[in-house]
């Protein structure tokens, strides 16, 4: 009996040793493996981190001095004082609301001709591809062609086609661009980035559940409550990329106003105008460094209101 | 031949009526083509001569290649055949490492995810969200201390950077759709790393890794701001060049549409090339 | 070939405090063809993983042929799996899948190609090696990936839900092939399925799972004759088990206010009838001049045979027990019946444990 209990301690303790030993090795095997597993990330997060973090970081740091770059780097700390003086200047605010109109109005607008050219082309018809071909080429030109192509060639008034059509139609041609340069703008926007909402949205609609559609219609649904009810939905989550992806690079947009518009106040956005005030000869660095982290911040706002509405494009799909 | 088909499977939309059906054909075709005019009129305006592209519009005129001899052979202080070549090198380059960085990237984040790795693609998607004019200033400084102003390797390092964010979060997509099963299974099979990748999700990841490429060079091909702000002539790009062809005496429009047209034409090639490829890169990927 | 063995071996996810797999122990002696069954979330996939590798062993261990393997990748392990949705590699055609893992194993290449027609050879799939997998069907899919397993050759397969993916008819007449050649080959097989018909048709033993834990592992036969406990019970057979909370007459437990005849030493041992349930398969009641009394509500119509819902009043209740007639009555839906006992019983403890 007692012969037993030695016996079963015994084991019972060799056991113990070989799970402890069997238990360290799990564990070295594990971080090894979570190096491994961060070990490809390592590369892109430092360059990106390299890249576009540390210059922040200088341009922070700036916002706080009264650096400009015709005076020999004295760089003087003077605290907020540039900040301060951000809402007394109304240039500033206006390129601001620019921004915000700009932004707005080609998003929304380019995100309604895409949907609707989606829906348009998300039937088969004679030369469906071809159609689909010509539609997404916009997207393709180069910004500054697309500008200075509609400037020129559209927009101007003896040699536009705009001021040909209204001048056939018996109206006055006028200088649009100059008149209207942030509608100008916007159209070229719109017609730039409607083929890319229009790229997302197809593959939203090419992407449905054909049985969800099926059941609808044998439930008596008609097509525009199909649409509405069972499309949009299902919708949803492209036109939020849509939205964001549109967002981030029409925010920034500089290209088409520098080609289109130049410096004209009515259509200055902060990019163009910050460019302007720094390293576009305005050499006030500690200033626009100043608009920038502005910039900057409300940017950071909108994107996590937008991305948090947004959230279920970061979800997990697995 | 009739004008029109009717989807079998998937209904559109829009009424099922035949003859709502070939109106709205006929609607689709008319904006196609008018979403299409202001290129194929710079088409037409490249072949003209400068004093009729500079009058009213007009259909009727004698093609000539002359402009398209001119804005390539004129010595300014940025020639074609130089902005060409250094678009040409700074796309490859960079376009090349946001691929090489990004891969590693996208297989870490998809196949096997390190912890907190929503984290980290929610980090690379932020950068996005840093308007460029955030970081112009130190960066104009920085590369001109480094003496990198007005040179090409400047622009391969702001391009590598503003598209890597784009191309790991497109990667990721694509690298999720590979099954589980197909990786674990290639373990079993005693595949090593490097043979798993190569073997068997390269393979299935290919389209997908073309249309990344093939967005990146767009955006690469098509950048203004930084070439124009941090590139004096000499290192400059297609952009720039297409810029300086608007002259601010006389007529020019001809010889710019010509520019123009030379100038977009390898992106839109491409893209018409590879736009279905493109529809699912842009939203399928992104959505899955 | 090898045996394969289970000792004390779990699986916590980081993150969870309930393990996926608790202390699992089962001895898979060389040859046998071993089922694990269970609901969903049972850990029966995460068990075979565990063999596999492709999931860590949190705790205890893990051995294929005596060799313990509980740390090692899964290409040391000598196994072959085949995956619910097959995992064949899409840019590959037939052959080139089959014989992939040879080819990492830098089989010379006649071997190698000697070794793939003979698995070709003998799941009939010759004529289709130089195809794609995207041009097969999928039952043709399905031996593509036996195949794959097939000629490697190794020391185990493991397969996960191998024929869940088929249709019916051709998941019947799969089960009995794969049966047959797992039986030719004698390599030792880990077979996880949901479904227990196909446990019980397949397995040499079926072990049954839930939240983790081994309910019982033994021959189907005795499965399905001494159920351990309530859950295994309930679970194998179709149709269930008519299983209920025992009510107490005279210190017996009972159904329906009728006392079911089970022997004075599982009486005795049982003790308390509170807590205890009662179980009784459809084969073993019959519809009989006396006994419970209840109206028959739905009749299944199986030709040889047909199943009987009778509603009862149990404990107050109304519930449903389910009686299998030979059809040698003639019953209708709303008739009055009574139904008896004419077998065994099952009793179970408080805990849920048989009672023997």
């Amino acid at each position: 009996m007692s012969a037993v209990t030695v016996d079963q301690l015994n084991d019972g303790g060799r056991q113990s040793a070989e799970d402890q030993a069997r238990a360290a090795e799990l564990k070295r095997l594990e971080r090894r493996d979570g190096w491994r597993r961060r070990i490809p990330i390592l590369p892109a997060l430092i360059y990106t981190i390299l890249v576009t973090q540390i210059p922040f970081l200088f341009t922070l740091f700036y916002s706080l001095t009264d650096w400009r770059i015709d005076t020999p780097d004295p760089r003087q700390f003077i605290w907020f004082e540039n900040y301060g003086s951000l809402s007394g200047d109304t240039f500033f605010l206006d390129s601001a609301w620019v921004s915000v109109q700009m932004t707005v109005m080609a998003v929304l607008g380019s995100l309604i001709v895409g949907t609707g050219l989606a829906i348009l082309l998300d039937r088969k018809f004679f030369g469906q591809g071809f159609v689909r071909t010509l539609l997404i080429t916009p997207f393709l030109v180069m910004p500054v062609v697309a500008g200075l192509m509609w400037k020129l060639q559209m927009f101007n008034s003896t040699f536009g086609i705009i001021g040909w059509v209204m001048n056939q139609l018996g109206l006055e041609p006028v200088e649009f661009a100059t008149r209207f340069p942030l509608a100008s703008v916007v159209v070229v926007l719109i017609w730039q980035w409607s083929p890319f909402m229009m790229l997302i949205v197809l593959a939203g609609l090419q992407g449905q559940d054909q049985s969800v559609l099926e059941a609808a219609r044998v439930d008596g649904a008609t097509s525009w409550g199909t649409f509405r009810q069972i499309t949009l939905p299902q919708l949803r989550p492209f036109l939020e990329l849509g939205t964001l992806l549109g967002a981030i690079y029409l925010i920034q947009v500089y290209d088409h106003i520098e080609v289109i518009v130049g410096g004209q106040p009515g259509a200055r956005n902060l990019p163009f105008y910050i460019a302007g005030r720094s390293i576009g000869g305005g050499n006030r660095f500690g200033l626009s460094s100043a608009y920038s982290i502005v910039v900057v911040l409300a940017s950071i706002i909108i994107a996590n209101i937008g991305l948090r509405v947004l959230s279920n494009l970061l979800e997990d799909d697995s | 031949m009739a004008l029109f088909t009717r989807a079998p499977k998937p209904e559109p939309i829009l009424g099922q009526n035949r003859a709502v059906a070939f109106f709205l054909a006929v609607l689709t075709w008319i904006i196609g083509l008018l979403f299409f005019f202001p290129l194929f009129w710079l088409v037409l305006n490249g072949f003209k001569e400068e004093a009729v592209a500079s009058s009213s519009p007009t259909l009727i005129f004698d093609p000539t290649l002359d402009r398209f001899r001119e804005v390539t052979e004129t010595t300014n202080l940025l020639t074609f055949a130089e902005a060409f070549w250094n678009s040409f090198w700074i796309v490859l380059i960079s376009t090349f490492i946001v691929m090489t960085l990004a891969i590693p990237a996208a297989y870490s984040l998809a196949i096997r995810p390190m912890r907190k790795w929503r984290d980290v693609l929610f980090f690379f998607i932020s950068t996005k969200f840093l308007p460029i004019v955030g970081i112009i200033m130190p960066v104009w400084i920085i590369a001109r201390d480094l003496n990198l102003l007005g040179t090409r390797t400047v622009l391969v390092i702001l391009y590598t950077a503003m598209n890597l964010p784009l191309a790991v979060w497109m990667l990721r997509s694509f690298f999720a759709e590979v099954p589980k099963e197909l990786v674990e299974a290639s373990q079993i099979d005693g595949c090593s790393l490097l043979g798993q990748i190569r073997q068997v999700i390269l393979p299935i990841v290919a389209p997908g890794l073309a249309a990344t490429a093939l967005l990146c060079v767009i955006f690469a091909w098509n950048e203004f701001f930084f070439a124009l702000q941090l590139n004096n002539v000499g290192a400059s790009t297609i952009p720039v060049w297409v810029n300086s062809q608007q002259k601010f005496q006389g007529q020019f429009l001809a010889g710019l549409s010509a520019a123009s047209v030379l100038a977009t034409l390898p992106v839109v090639l491409a893209g018409w090339v590879a736009q279905k490829r493109m529809i699912r890169g842009l939203a399928l990927g992104a959505i899955k | 070939m090898a045996e394969v063995q289970y000792k004390d071996a779990s699986r916590i996810y980081p993150g969870t405090d309930e393990p996926a797999v608790n202390k699992l122990n089962i001895d898979i002696p060389d040859g046998e063809l071993l089922v694990l069954v269970g609901p969903s979330g049972s850990g029966k996939s995460t068990a075979l993983r565990m063999l596999a590798g492709l999931e860590t062993v949190n705790q205890g261990a893990v051995y294929i042929g005596g060799t313990d393997v509980t740390l090692k990748p899964p290409q040391d392990r000598d196994i072959a799996m085949v995956f619910q949705n097959y995992a064949l590699y899409p840019s590959m055609t037939v052959g080139e899948n089959m014989g992939f893992a040879l080819k990492q194993a830098k089989v010379p290449k006649d071997e190698r190609a000697k070794r793939v027609q003979e698995a070709a050879r003998i799941l009939d799939l010759e004529e289709y090696l130089d195809r794609k997998p995207k041009n097969l069907s999928g039952g043709q899919r399905q031996r593509v990936a036996m195949g794959r397993a097939i000629v490697r050759q190794p020391q185990v397969f493991l397969m996960d839900e191998p024929l869940s993916n088929l249709d019916a008819k051709l998941r019947v007449q799969t089960r009995t092939e794969l049966s047959d050649l797992q039986a030719r080959l004698g390599v030792t097989t880990v077979y996880v399925t949901h479904d227990q018909v196909e446990a019980m048709t397949m397995g040499d033993r079926v072990a049954v799972l839930n939240f983790g834990v081994l309910q019982q592992v033994d021959a189907p036969k005795t499965l399905y004759s001494k159920p351990a406990n309530k859950f295994v019970a309930g679970f194998i057979g179709s149709p269930a088990m008519n299983l209920f909370d025992a009510e107490s007459i005279d210190g017996r437990p009972a159904i329906g206010g009728v006392a079911a005849p089970i022997s004075d030493s599982v009486a005795g041992q049982l003790g308390r009838v509170d807590g205890a349930a009662i179980g009784v398969r459809p084969e073993h009641l019959k519809l009989a001049s006396s006994g419970i009394q209840g109206e028959v509500t739905v009749i299944e119509e199986l030709g040889s045979e047909s199943f009987v819902h009778v509603a009862i009043q149990h404990m107050g209740e109304r519930t449903t027990i389910v009686v299998r007639d030979e059809g040698e009555t003639e019953t209708t839906r709303g008739q009055n019946v009574h139904v008896d006992f004419d077998g065994p019983i099952h009793v179970f403890d408080a805990d849920g444990e048989r009672v023997d």
